[in-house]
């Protein structure tokens, strides 16, 4: 699954492998991504294969240490969520975030601990209700799309099945029984914005993404010209083959 | 720290330690006023409070439960509301500033919005002294009344100077700044290192807000600043019709305690200021303190803040350095040529990784497509606008049937964009790719949202037209004033911080001087 830097299917330098450029956009596999070497990224794929921003955790102070690191042992026992209820929005955080495989950051577990706590974001439409019963709605409402389509549940269909349900609710298009009391549009934005947080608040993410993290007391010294990195980043995979990049090859 | 009795009768009290309320309070201590502010937020302690890390800035919003509504609902929280000692400046970019001389007579030129009871001149000393106080950075600027600043203009990122290049190719002149981020080091306030996080509260001490600036000094000078404290109501003596103090609640107490104070001075910003007002019930005012003429919570305005991220082939890494960098007010007034009323800024941003997925998922993309968008992130640099909004009765804030953990109703904040806002937003957004392409984008995601708050108490010139007078005092009782954003009819394309401070700075001297 892993390539080398030389058999980069896409030049980074250009945009070709941005889905907005790709007829497969949306759906082709990462695969095409170098192997992971050093920090731990979601399903091991990254763009920084050398670059693990926990390296520089010594640097940071001893506040953000503390809450990062609750993040990172959020209790994997949820208790928001119904049992029921956590099967089906296991499966939606995953597929949201195409967390096809370990490791996985644990998002849906963040969400419940932030529903849990009622760390609410200070605002709820007002076709929708506060952002605790909206989950609820909502994964109510993708279990009973699931049985009316396909006679089983979401937790368990066929991924294919679960993905047509998910593409469904990001396009507002699922209607009927349960749906029919909410902003559907909305309630997908109320969603995606607790599993957006939680996965990009995971220091994993910023491995993948290549982010330099939490920075105080140390700042940064280094803001250009382009590509000047400070000690603690670390530069992103490329598919220039040093060899031939020298020329000497050609001769 | 000075602590007063709920029995003193206080020389003023002040509801919110935001912006406008920390320095009404900051000047009349330094004139011998006896002062309190009461802050329904903490107290923070940067050090253990404050974190570099995106979701763990959560405390710093006003995340108590809001309704929002309209055609156009604005998204609250994070996006433009504070809670706690400094308000929102402890989480805004830094940008500060000034409104422009024509900002304070829309209706006259423009023949929209509305006319301020005063002009730009009455403000101007006020903002040369706030600049001096924050100290503000920047560039000299030739846009609106001609300034200079301060301190010299912060070195910017590469991230910038893209997009900078890109606008000249247009012929758009940016400049560097204004931003209230210290380029020097001065006592408390060390020189700023560039780390980006000013939008989780400048642990360093190098962002201005009231927290550095202009609360210690208050505090030197005996003003009590009474945190995790939410004022309940403004009392008003059934008798005389003055205002003789507030009610509030201790955190955690449900029992109400009551200050006594000779002036009452509301600071709590548009929405929380207009929910006091409404909130506060009694025979005079049945429908709320001011709102006899059913004004309060009208004129709301934010402004239209969509942002454009262009893709570039060299790693960028947008996140180091502070996010407020560049800007330009070349779109700021009125060109009939463009078939709208008024205008915008434009001024470079940078979102960290949480705000960075919700511009990629803003252009529908979710699953693996948000992935791959996401780990190009170092290729990306964005930059916004800031649309001046048209002032519109409905766009208001209204009592809602919720209540929230003290019993109080909360707000419903209700917003429709106009022909002219949809018009100014729609031209802006192309104005933003055409300086991306320019600079050689190879991809572009944009993002439409909302930024900060203006009006809900606006000044004006008769009761029938306003919330409060020209001197900021609500036109039904004679020592109750509006001291924060609230009470601006326009918002112009400019960043409300240093408006909201210069405003309370003239209010103060006038409080002063009409005492004496």
């Amino acid at each position: 699954m892993s390539g080398t830097g030389a058999s980069m299917p896409f030049d980074l330098k250009k945009a070709d492998h941005l889905p907005q450029h790709r007829e497969d956009g949306a759906t082709r596999d990462p695969n095409w991504l170098p192997e992971q070497r050093r920090g731990t990224t979601p399903q091991m794929i990254g763009r920084y294969p050398d670059y693990d921003v926990f390296d520089a955790m010594e640097t940071w102070d001893d506040a953000t240490r503390a809450v990062i690191e609750t993040r990172m042992n959020v209790p994997r026992a949820m208790s928001f969520f119904s049992h029921d209820e956590q099967a089906t929005a296991r499966r939606f955080c995953d597929l949201v975030m195409a967390q096809d495989r370990e490791p996985r950051i644990p998002v849906v577990e963040l969400v419940d601990d932030k529903l849990r706590a009622g760390r609410l974001d200070g605002f709820h439409y007002d076709d929708l209700p506060d952002d605790r019963e909206t989950w609820r709605r909502v994964l109510a409402g993708l279990e009973q799309t699931a049985l009316s389509r396909l006679g089983t549940s979401f937790a368990t269909c066929a991924d294919g099945e679960a993905l047509r349900i998910v593409t469904d609710f990001a396009e507002a298009k699922l209607s009927g029984g349960v749906w029919e009391s909410m902003n559907v549009a909305r309630a997908w934005s109320v969603c995606t914005r607790a599993i957006l947080a939680a996965f990009y608040s995971h220091p994993w993410s910023w491995n993948e993404i290549g982010f330099g993290g939490p920075a105080y007391p140390r700042g940064y010294m280094r803001l250009g010209p382009i590509s000047t990195l400070d000690p603690y980043e670390q530069p992103g995979a490329t598919s220039e083959d040093p060899v031939r990049a020298t020329g000497e090859a050609e001769a | 720290m000075r602590r007063y009795e709920d029995d003193d009768e206080l020389d003023l009290v002040v509801v919110g330690a935001g912006a406008g309320g920390s320095v009404l309070a900051q000047r009349l201590a330094r004139r011998g006023w006896r002062v309190a502010i009461i802050e329904a937020g903490p107290f923070w302690h940067p050090d253990e409070d404050w974190v570099s890390d995106e979701a763990g800035a959560h405390e710093l919003y006003w995340t108590e439960n809001r309704v929002i509504a309209g055609n156009d609902p604005v998204e609250l929280g994070k996006n433009n509301s504070g809670r706690g000692v400094g308000g929102s400046m402890v989480h805004y970019a830094g940008y500060t500033p000034r409104f422009h001389p024509s900002d304070f007579r829309t209706h006259s030129i423009d023949g929209v919005g509305a006319d301020w009871p005063i002009a730009y001149e009455d403000l101007k000393e006020h903002y040369e002294l706030v600049e001096r106080e924050l100290p503000v950075a920047g560039q000299f600027w030739h846009w609106g009344d001609p300034h200079g600043y301060p301190f010299a203009p912060h070195p910017i990122s590469e991230a910038a100077s893209v997009l900078w290049r890109g606008a000249l190719k247009c012929g758009i002149t940016m400049r560097v700044g204004p931003v209230g981020i210290v380029n020097g080091a001065f006592g408390n306030r060390p020189h700023c290192i560039y780390r980006g996080w000013c939008l989780q509260g400048c642990k360093v001490n190098a962002k201005a807000s009231p927290y550095v600036t202009h609360l210690p000094d208050a505090l030197a000078h005996d003003v009590e600043i009474r945190a995790d404290c939410m004022v309940s109501s403004v009392v008003i003596d059934q008798t005389s019709g003055r205002a003789s103090g507030v009610t509030y609640l201790r955190k955690g107490e449900r029992t109400e305690r009551q200050q006594r104070a000779r002036v009452v001075a509301v600071a709590g910003y548009s929405i929380e200021t207009s929910r006091l007002l409404l909130n506060s019930v009694s025979p005079r005012f049945p429908h709320g303190i001011g709102n006899n003429d059913d004004q309060v919570g009208r004129y709301v305005m934010v402004q239209g803040a969509a942002q454009s991220a262009g893709r570039f082939p060299d790693e960028l890494r947008m996140y180091k350095a502070p996010p407020p960098q560049v800007s330009s007010e070349d779109f700021y007034e009125t060109d009939s040529r463009r078939g709208f009323a008024r205008g915008f800024s434009i001024q470079t941003v940078s979102p960290q990784p949480i705000g960075w997925a919700e511009h990629v998922a803003a252009e529908g993309h979710w699953g693996r497509a948000l992935r791959e968008y996401m780990r190009d992130y170092n290729h990306w640099t964005t930059i916004g606008v800031l649309n001046e909004l048209l002032p519109h009765p409905d766009n208001r804030v209204t009592l809602s049937h919720e209540r929230d953990e003290y019993g109080l109703p909360v707000t419903t904040f209700t917003h429709s964009l106009g022909e002219n806002d949809r018009h100014s937003i729609d031209y802006s957004k192309k104005i933003l790719r055409t300086i991306l392409e320019a600079a050689g984008a190879q991809d572009i995601l944009t993002i439409s949202r909302y930024a900060h708050l203006i009006g809900g108490a606006r000044m004006g010139t008769s009761p029938g037209n306003s919330v409060v007078d020209q001197y900021q005092r609500v036109w039904a009782v004679p020592n109750l004033y509006v001291a924060d954003g609230s009470v601006a009819p326009t918002q112009g394309s400019a960043n409300p911080a240093l408006t909201i401070m210069a405003l309370s700075s003239r209010l103060a001297r006038h409080l002063d001087s009409s005492a004496a």
